[in-house]
């Protein structure tokens, strides 16, 4: 059988805007220093919750960051921060504005919330509001467009003008990182020159609303790993990736960050919301990212946990890491960066995409903060001493959702030869 | 030595099976027998009140026993769409001759395109959200707001735990999960993949196509799904949910299954919209996205036999795709036959899924069903219409496209015989 060599896929640009930091360098200089993004929400009124904490953006004025240019609006908050960090990738890969000759070839795929009307920001309860006042009769329905979360992704390509494939995921908390793997392969198929991927979560009360009812939020702050974590924290983010293959990038003379190695997508089969306490799935899916990768565990330096804080969660993560990496596990460092950006859903495989690429980029490991007690269950290396240097050439990225969808993303540093032989 | 797994472009990904509930039947040898015979499924809707707005009818699914497809243990969790989706994923892994078990269930996989999800839950949550407060919130409602809960309950009703995504993309929903699952395939990500779409007409659903224009009547004629008719004004509103197993020809030769067609490739593509919920002015995207398919098929457009064409009875869309018919295939007297079959089922959304398996049987039978509602053709091109067209196909495209300009077009092919 004749196989292909498979295209290698570089990542040339980075954007974002989360709980920490409104910018990629800004993002770099928290992660280090281990900066806390959670704290009380004024967003919205967060009267009769169990928890009145997540991780809000701060200080975002679309206008500081989408030219006048582009109107704004019909665009929603999910809309404006995706394509807010769109700009910056572009920007940061030397892309922007992006050539016509390249726009018709370059496509977007964004990773939505953890569902549908759920996730879309405050469009959404406006919507409910006046079709429940209204009883249907003037609701604003132009706005429902922008309650879906492809919305995001047609506004992006309809800004720029792009003619590429345009798709969204909705896996819940393992959407972002789906659409890394499948912009990857959207290139490698030859159907885009370039890929816009990422994920966007805008703070929502409707979703605060569904976490609070399962009670999966920790009152405080989240504190992943610790022997008395009581939950998750809910935050908002986007961030989004340019990806394109190694010798066009090497041709443009661009800055490589690094590469997608490979990515596995999985199912537990097990729950809706409850992970699978023997780990089935998230075995398989790290298992499956290092086979697409060609990698062996050995290769790998460091971990971006998915690392929720809620209690089932970490024991789970911690005994798939065991199982896959064996005695190695212990020393690999592994940790949660959703003590700092906190959990942002839909957004948070990408969000972790852009971790790891900085990690590796910038030589660090970004640290687990909050952490207090050891717990006998979870006896990893967390990294709980803050941030270290650190030498990486290949990170994996775990991702894990309701109703049972994990996806793990494995990225390299950039060298000629492959990121084993770095 | 790489052990890399190699993304092999030239595995051939076949169909192998088929499972549908939708309004015109469950299962293929009803909708088959319906769909094949030019039934229409569109009636006045039953399932709610329609006397509030200004259209009254749709194509709904009258006979479905979720009894008859999922175990007690999970129904009584899932939601509509998660019912309709576990039934025809049942009823797909039947009719390719699986059974699931712990030898292949980690190679078997869903990829499911929703377009609104489970929107009957979603409102009902919002709903005590809004007016009781947070505390009356029921937890019980929260795993089936989720888009991907369909394909999770899927997974747990039928035991397989290989790839399992959801996409979404308006009415392009369901071809997009078909074009990712062929990739899948290819990348050997999993071995056999349940892939299509799934909606349901809920009253939300309804009232929101409404209140955009998009139902027929938007002038008080005649309320129908007129698909590429000059009479057309608008859609009806319709739902369901239909899967296809793809795996690779070499498996299915190995395990002696017939596959019913093979998928030779797919385009995706984009255009600019004026706002994000109109349709695009021009075909210009279609026929770009149609010449990526073509080309990404090895395929030339004069080997194209037969298109299940997106119209739905819209004005804009049966214009602008009828427009890029005749772009690309004017000339060409032996031009492809056209059926549009939104004209007998509606307009689902994530119809893309039930119209795959419709193509899949058409291979079979060497048939085309005819297009529902259309007397005064709008352009010079060959629809079926009145009754089934008995057509040798070699080649079929299956048109996908969306408003706010999304485009997905996938090229089947006839099965070769050795």
């Amino acid at each position: 059988m004749h196989m292909q060599v498979n295209k290698r896929i570089v990542i040339t640009g980075l954007g974002t805007i989360n709980a920490v930091a409104n910018n990629i360098p800004d993002f770099v200089s928290a992660l280090k220093a281990g900066v806390c993004g959670i704290g009380p929400l004024d967003i919205f009124d967060t009267t009769g919750f169990r928890c009145q904490n997540g991780g809000q953006i701060k200080n975002f004025v679309p206008r500081d960051y989408i030219p006048q240019d582009f109107s704004l609006k019909r665009m929603c908050r999910a809309d404006m921060l995706s394509f807010a960090a769109t700009l910056e990738a572009l920007r940061d890969a030397g892309l922007y504005p992006l050539p016509q000759e390249l726009a018709g070839e370059t496509g977007v795929v964004i990773g939505g919330g953890s569902g549908g009307l759920l996730e879309a920001d405050f469009e959404a309860e406006r919507f409910y509001k006046s079709l429940l006042e209204n009883k249907g009769i003037h609701v604003r329905f132009s706005r429902l467009s922008t309650v879906y979360c492809a919305s995001s992704s047609d506004r992006i390509a309809s800004n720029l003008r792009l003619s590429g494939p345009k798709a969204t995921f909705m896996t819940a908390c393992s959407a972002g990182a789906t659409a890394l793997g499948y912009a990857r392969d959207m290139i490698q198929n030859g159907q885009a020159r370039i890929m816009l991927a990422g994920g966007v979560e805008p703070m929502c009360r409707i979703t605060y609303a569904a976490f609070n009812a399962l009670k999966s939020l920790d009152p405080g702050v989240c504190h992943p790993f610790d022997r008395d974590r009581a939950g998750l924290s809910l935050g908002e983010a986007t961030a989004i990736m340019v990806l394109e293959p190694l010798e066009a990038a090497q041709a443009r003379g661009a800055k490589i960050y690094g590469e997608i190695l490979g990515y596995g997508v999985t199912c537990d089969s097990f729950h809706m919301t409850a992970p699978d306490e023997n780990a089935s799935g998230a075995i398989r899916s790290m298992q499956a990212a290092l086979l697409d990768s060609g990698l062996a565990s050995e290769d790998v330096d460091y971990i971006n946990a998915h690392g929720t804080a809620t209690p089932v969660n970490d024991v789970m993560e911690t005994k798939a890491i065991k199982e896959v990496f064996g005695k190695r596990a212990y020393s690999i460092p592994v940790s949660s960066t959703k003590a700092m950006t906190a959990h942002t859903l839909g957004a948070a495989g990408a969000l972790e995409g852009i971790v790891s690429i900085l990690a590796i980029a910038h030589g660090f490991i970004p640290p687990t903060i909050n952490y207090r007690n050891p717990d006998p269950q979870c006896d990893l290396d967390y990294v709980t001493g803050g941030a270290r240097p650190a030498d990486l050439r290949v990170v994996l990225s775990n991702s894990f959702a309701f109703g049972g969808n994990n996806t793990t993303v494995i990225f390299g540093r950039y060298n000629e030869r492959g990121a084993r032989n770095g | 030595m790489d052990n890399r797994q190699r993304s092999d472009t030239t595995k051939r990904v076949v169909i192998t099976g088929i499972g549908m509930v939708t309004p015109l039947g469950i299962g293929k040898e009803e909708f088959s027998r319906r769909i094949f015979a030019g039934d229409c499924a569109v009636a006045p809707v039953q399932s709610f009140d329609t006397s509030a707005f200004s259209s009254h009818c749709g194509a709904e699914i009258t006979n479905f026993q979720p009894r008859d497809f999922i175990s007690i243990k999970n129904i009584r969790r899932m939601d509509r769409v998660s019912q309709l989706t576990s039934a025809a994923a049942r009823l797909a892994l039947h009719d390719a001759g699986l059974t699931v078990n712990s030898d292949n269930r980690d190679r078997i996989g869903i990829v499911l395109g929703t377009s609104f999800g489970a929107t009957d839950i979603t409102v009902q949550f919002a709903e005590t959200l809004l007016k009781d407060g947070p505390a009356l919130v029921n937890p019980i409602l929260v795993p089936n707001t989720v888009m991907n809960a369909p394909a999770g309950h899927t997974s747990i009703e039928l035991g397989f735990r290989g790839v399992n995504t959801t996409v979404t993309h308006y009415a392009v929903s369901a071809e997009t999960a078909i074009a990712y699952a062929v990739s899948e395939i290819r990348r050997g990500a999993a071995d056999f993949i349940l892939a299509g779409g799934a909606d349901i007409l809920s009253k939300f659903y309804y009232e929101g196509l409404t209140r955009f224009g998009t139902l027929s009547p938007l002038d008080k004629k005649i309320e129908s799904c007129r698909p590429f008719d000059l009479g057309r004004n608008g859609t009806v509103a319709g739902e369901g949910c239909g899967l296809v197993c793809l795996e690779s020809l070499e498996t299915a030769r190995a395990r002696g299954h017939k596959p019913y067609c093979e998928i030779k490739g797919f385009g995706q593509g984009s255009s600019r919209t004026k706002t994000p919920t109109a349709w695009p002015d021009d075909s210009a995207g279609a026929i770009m996205t149609i010449s990526r398919a073509l080309t990404n098929a090895g395929t030339p457009p004069q080997d194209i036999s037969v298109i299940s064409a997106a119209a739905n009875g819209g004005t804009t869309l049966d214009r602008i795709e009828a427009d890029a018919y005749t772009e690309i295939f004017a000339g060409n007297k032996s031009g492809p036959w056209i059926t549009a079959l939104k004209g007998a089922l509606g307009e689902s959304f994530s119809s893309g899924g039930i119209r795959a398996c419709a193509l899949a049987l058409s291979f079979e039978k060497s048939a085309l069903p005819p297009t529902c509602g259309l007397s005064n053709p709008l352009a010079q091109l060959k629809f079926v219409r009145q009754r089934e067209e008995e057509i040798e196909i070699n080649n079929a495209l299956l048109a996908g496209i969306s408003f706010g300009g999304t485009y997905v077009y996938l090229v089947l092919g006839k099965c070769p015989d050795k």
